[in-house]
């Protein structure tokens, strides 16, 4: 059976229906572009919708919340890696992302005395401030929000079950531009060839790739990043990637789920070894690659448990009577689907934080992602210029988070750029030049012969088997624990791979033909393995959430920063390259550090005190924040699951 | 543990029984992890949705002997038979058709809010209906939405959407005349559209289940119908 291909033209194609998807959507549509969005999961679902719900919000909770004092928070967090054009825009952008998802259905709880929205009473680890939002149901007000902006966009046509394959180029003197992408529409059996002059690439992340070890959705197989590379376009700082410190290790079913953030740990929560030895105190001030750090060298100094994970020790949250039941009632309500996660697969003394949690970390987020500047377009790599009609947004872009993603802080990301984006994708509209009116159809077909080409191939490979075969050895060779040798070895087998990839069977269906998105996947997905390998060899020393087990760590106050970036030449040989970063003012960088050296020592101080002063003084802290908590007031939400899962969970 | 999956690939459907491997000892897998463990060995090239493993992206309701179920949260059992939902249009194996629930809202709610205070609180049903994880195995046994597929068919209008309605839609719909930041001619406006999606079929049905537990009789079904049995104002 040979698949039929349709013709189409839009001002603008958008890949990923989360929330830098959908903001880019109803961004160009408002500035009056023709928007085709493509996902390959149906429209909303996404790691926008599965995620906590907890929303970064400038000053929401704190008048003394500055722009400066946001940006510095995520540029220092993330080792001075992000670029402070973007780290800018982040900060001056949140509160109005913020309303655009209000406007499209999220609905926060409101502080009365202030008129804003009711912060966590705890700010996520890594940040100077409170300024963390959380949801009823979590992500999935966000995942409504996404829905409802796309589904109900005036102006927006939308493809669920389509798979975005290639980003279509032209290349002449001026340089590469954008011609359109081709799509596979596996829910109707065809080929889409779409001719736009701009193409938002908001598809997501990369954590598959280390498969069961992640909590994200299944479709984060690299597309975003395999994409752009394959069109010209630069990456940056595809080292780092963010393994949340605290997932689950049992039983099989609940393997790398989210159980939580370093403020999960409260004021008094720490991390042990599997022999019960602290290994890392005042968790709650902590970054996730902090975190995580400590657990990836206490086991890999064989101090780990059976499953490779340590154990985050709440305990002592709740032994005081008054404050532990603040404690409890910001779990379940800030943190109320992790906890649902954790009562079913720990059981309710867990839940109750009565016993420990036996975790390891977790897949979760690429920092990397694609160059871009503050508008999310493309920009040049030395010696080309940049790619003309590529935009990117949301987990898809780099620059934004560096070496260390602070928690919260991609529910605003997807909104705030997904708008920049999507406004400067617009922008581009009528600009169908000379490249557009040929409609460069021998670009398009040269990408379509190769897709037509794989129908009906024979071979004795699976790409399904292959896919778990790849993700054993990235979670080995480039996961959260790396030496030099373990990422060479990666490099290897990837080699054998990509001759593996050449021997996948493909059958010849048009309708949802199954081996062809295993093998385009599983091509996307050593394409973006590679960038982080060979990213990974470049930084010898740990810096962030890239652990170098058998180098330095970097200090972020007398070394030089500067990013890794990789991009394929012309002949398509992977290269890389260092991008020098400019360093945040030492003044600012060490007031930082002082403060928080202060929180940390206020911290083991509290730790030491009798538990009687502990439950005093943080009843007063928490009551500061949260008002009245009856003391019988922790009504789990998790107590609401359908009872078929509480019976079989238990 | 033995279970049957029901393949469905160019218009054949055909059975393949497979053997779950424990992955440890005592192991209770849910179904998603014997669609997962068919796939990466025995039956290659599988088809089947999902996302999040934890129940909230919606995406992975197959039906376990005739019933839907989200399939990550539940636990297989020796002899079970796993089928695509019978309520949709089967694409390939486990995975039916489901975009013509959500097209048929299109333009029926608003696009932006566009109200100058944000900062109400919404009351407690409009939390509990964006539960909601689009998992449209409400679809089951509602008389409105089998409408759809009265006699065999596939009542879907050029863009793909469906004629009639289904417990989902009246969800969203009813969802936006609870929300304290949409203006009264919105929630008009989703009234209309429940009222054209076929709520008065709503009378004479013993009411909607909801995959995760949304009490969907009282707080979608019964205000809809009470609202279309008041007076209006013109009256
Ligand atoms: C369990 C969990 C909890 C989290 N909690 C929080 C939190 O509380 N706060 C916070 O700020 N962040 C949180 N995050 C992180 C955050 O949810 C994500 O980083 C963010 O949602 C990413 O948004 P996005 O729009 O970039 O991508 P996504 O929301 O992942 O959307 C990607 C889209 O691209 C589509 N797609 C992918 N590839 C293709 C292709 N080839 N063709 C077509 N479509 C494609 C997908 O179908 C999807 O529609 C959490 C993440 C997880 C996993
Ligand atoms: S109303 Fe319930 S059953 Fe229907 S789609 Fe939503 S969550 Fe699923
Ligand atoms: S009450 Fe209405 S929506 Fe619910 S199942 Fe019956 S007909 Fe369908
Ligand atoms: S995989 Fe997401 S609900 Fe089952």
């Amino acid at each position: 059976m040979s698949m039929e291909t349709v013709w189409l033209d839009y001002d603008v194609i958008v890949i990923g229906s989360g929330g830098a998807g959908s903001a880019a959507a109803h961004a160009a549509s408002g500035a009056g572009a023709s928007v085709l969005v493509v996902a390959k999961d149906p429209i909303g679902c996404s790691d926008s919708k599965i995620a906590e719900g907890i929303v970064t919000v400038r000053g929401v909770a704190d008048d003394a919340d500055s722009h400066e004092m946001l940006a510095d928070n995520l540029r220092i967090a993330g080792g001075d890696l992000p670029t402070p054009e973007i780290t800018q825009a982040f900060a001056e952008d949140s509160e109005e992302a913020y309303d655009w998802l209000r406007r499209q259905g999220v609905r926060p709880r409101i502080d009365n005395d202030r008129g804003a929205p009711r912060a966590l009473p705890i700010p996520l680890g890594g940040h100077t401030h409170r300024r963390s939002v959380g949801h009823d149901n979590g992500g999935l007000s966000v995942g409504h929000a996404a829905w409802n902006a796309i589904v109900q966009g005036a102006g927006i046509d939308y493809l669920e079950d389509a798979w975005f394959l290639d980003i279509v180029t032209s290349v002449d003197a001026d340089g590469r531009t954008v011609l359109g992408g081709l799509v596979y529409d596996a829910g109707k059996g065809r080929l889409l060839a779409v001719s736009a002059p701009a193409v938002v690439v908001a598809a997501g992340g990369l954590s598959t790739l280390y498969f069961p070890n992640t909590d994200t959705m299944r479709g984060n197989t690299g597309d975003s990043f395999a994409l752009a590379m394959r069109a010209g376009a630069e990456l940056v700082d595809m080292e780092q990637v963010q393994f949340l410190p605290f997932c689950l290790t049992s039983p099989p079913s609940y393997e790398g789920l989210l159980a939580g953030e370093p403020a999960t740990a409260g004021f008094l929560g720490v991390i042990r070894d599997a022999g019960g030895k602290l290994i890392l105190d005042s968790v709650m001030l902590r970054t996730r690659a902090e975190c995580a750090a400590a657990i990836v060298k206490a086991v890999e100094d064989g101090r780990g448990t059976e499953r490779d994970g340590c154990y985050l020790d709440l305990t002592a949250n709740v032994k005081a009577e008054r404050s532990g039941v603040y404690y409890r009632n910001f779990l379940e309500t800030s943190l109320s689907s992790v906890m649902v996660t954790v009562r079913q697969a720990l059981g309710r003394a867990a839940a109750e934080c009565k016993e420990q949690w036996e975790i390891r970390p977790g897949a979760h987020y690429s920092m990397g992602g694609i160059r871009v500047d503050e508008f999310g377009s493309a920009v040049s790599i030395e010696s080309r210029d940049r790619v003309k009609g590529l935009f990117a947004a949301g987990q898809a872009m780099g620059g934004v988070f560096g070496a260390n993603r602070l928690g919260s802080t991609s529910l605003s990301e997807g909104p705030i750029f997904g708008t920049r984006a999507g406004r400067a994708a617009a922008a581009l509209r009528g600009k169908k030049n000379e490249h557009f009116t040929s409609r460069n159809t021998d670009a398009f077909e040269i990408r379509l012969n190769h897709y037509r080409g794989l129908l009906g191939r024979s071979g004795d490979k699976a790409g399904s088997s292959l896919i778990r075969e790849l993700q054993r050895a990235a979670w080995k060779g480039i996961g959260p624990a790396r030496t030099r040798a373990g990422i060479e070895k990666f490099l290897r087998q990837s080699a054998n791979f990509r001759h593996d990839a050449k021997k996948i069977a493909i059958s010849d269906e048009g309708l949802w033909n199954q081996s062809l998105i295993n093998y385009v996947e599983f091509v996307n997905m050593l394409d973006t393995a590679d960038a982080i390998a060979i990213s990974a060899l470049q930084r010898e020393d740990s810096l962030g959430a890239h652990i170098r087990l058998d180098g330095g760590t970097t200090s972020v106050l007398f070394e030089k920063a500067y990013s890794v970036s990789t991009y394929f030449d012309e002949e398509m040989n992977l290269k890389v390259g260092r991008l020098p970063r400019p360093p945040t003012p030492w003044q600012r960088v060490l007031t930082h550090i002082l403060r928080d050296r202060k929180r940390k020592l206020g911290m083991k101080i509290l730790r030491l005190l009798p538990v009687s002063l502990q439950d005093r003084i943080l009843e007063k802290r928490y009551r500061a924040v949260m008002g009245n908590v009856e003391l019988d007031g922790v009504k789990p939400k998790s107590v609401k699951m359908p009872q078929e899962i509480e019976r079989e969970a238990a | 543990m033995k279970v049957e999956l029901v393949t469905y690939r160019k218009g054949q459907a055909r059975s393949v029984i497979y053997e779950y491997v424990p992955r440890e000892e005592g192991e209770r897998p849910m179904v998603l992890d014997v669609l997962l463990q068919a796939q990466a060995t025995k039956v290659p090239d599988l088809s089947f949705r999902y996302g999040c493993r934890n129940r909230t992206c919606g995406i992975c309701t197959v039906d376990i002997n005739g019933k839907p179920r989200i399939a990550c949260r539940a636990r297989a059992r020796d002899g079970d038979k796993v089928s695509a939902v019978s309520t949709l249009p089967a694409v390939r194996d486990m995975v039916s058709r489901r975009d013509g629930i959500a097209r048929q809202l299109r333009g029926k709610l608003p696009h932006t809010l566009r109200a100058n205070d944000l900062n109400v609180e919404a009351p407690a049903d409009y939390h509990a209906l964006t539960a909601c994880i689009e998992c449209y195995a409400c679809l089951d046994h509602c008389p409105m939405h089998a409408r759809n597929l009265d006699s065999g068919g596939d009542k879907r209008n050029e863009d793909g959407a469906y004629r009639w309605g289904s417990p989902f839609s009246l969800l969203k719909l009813q969802r936006i005349r609870l929300d304290p930041v949409a203006s009264g001619l919105d929630g008009e406006k989703a009234f209309a559209a429940a009222t054209d999606l076929g709520l008065e079929i709503c009378r004479d049905c013993p009411g909607c289940k909801c995959g995760v537990g949304i009490d969907l009789k009282n707080k979608v079904i019964k205000p809809l119908l009470e609202a279309a049995s008041e007076p209006t104002a013109k009256d």
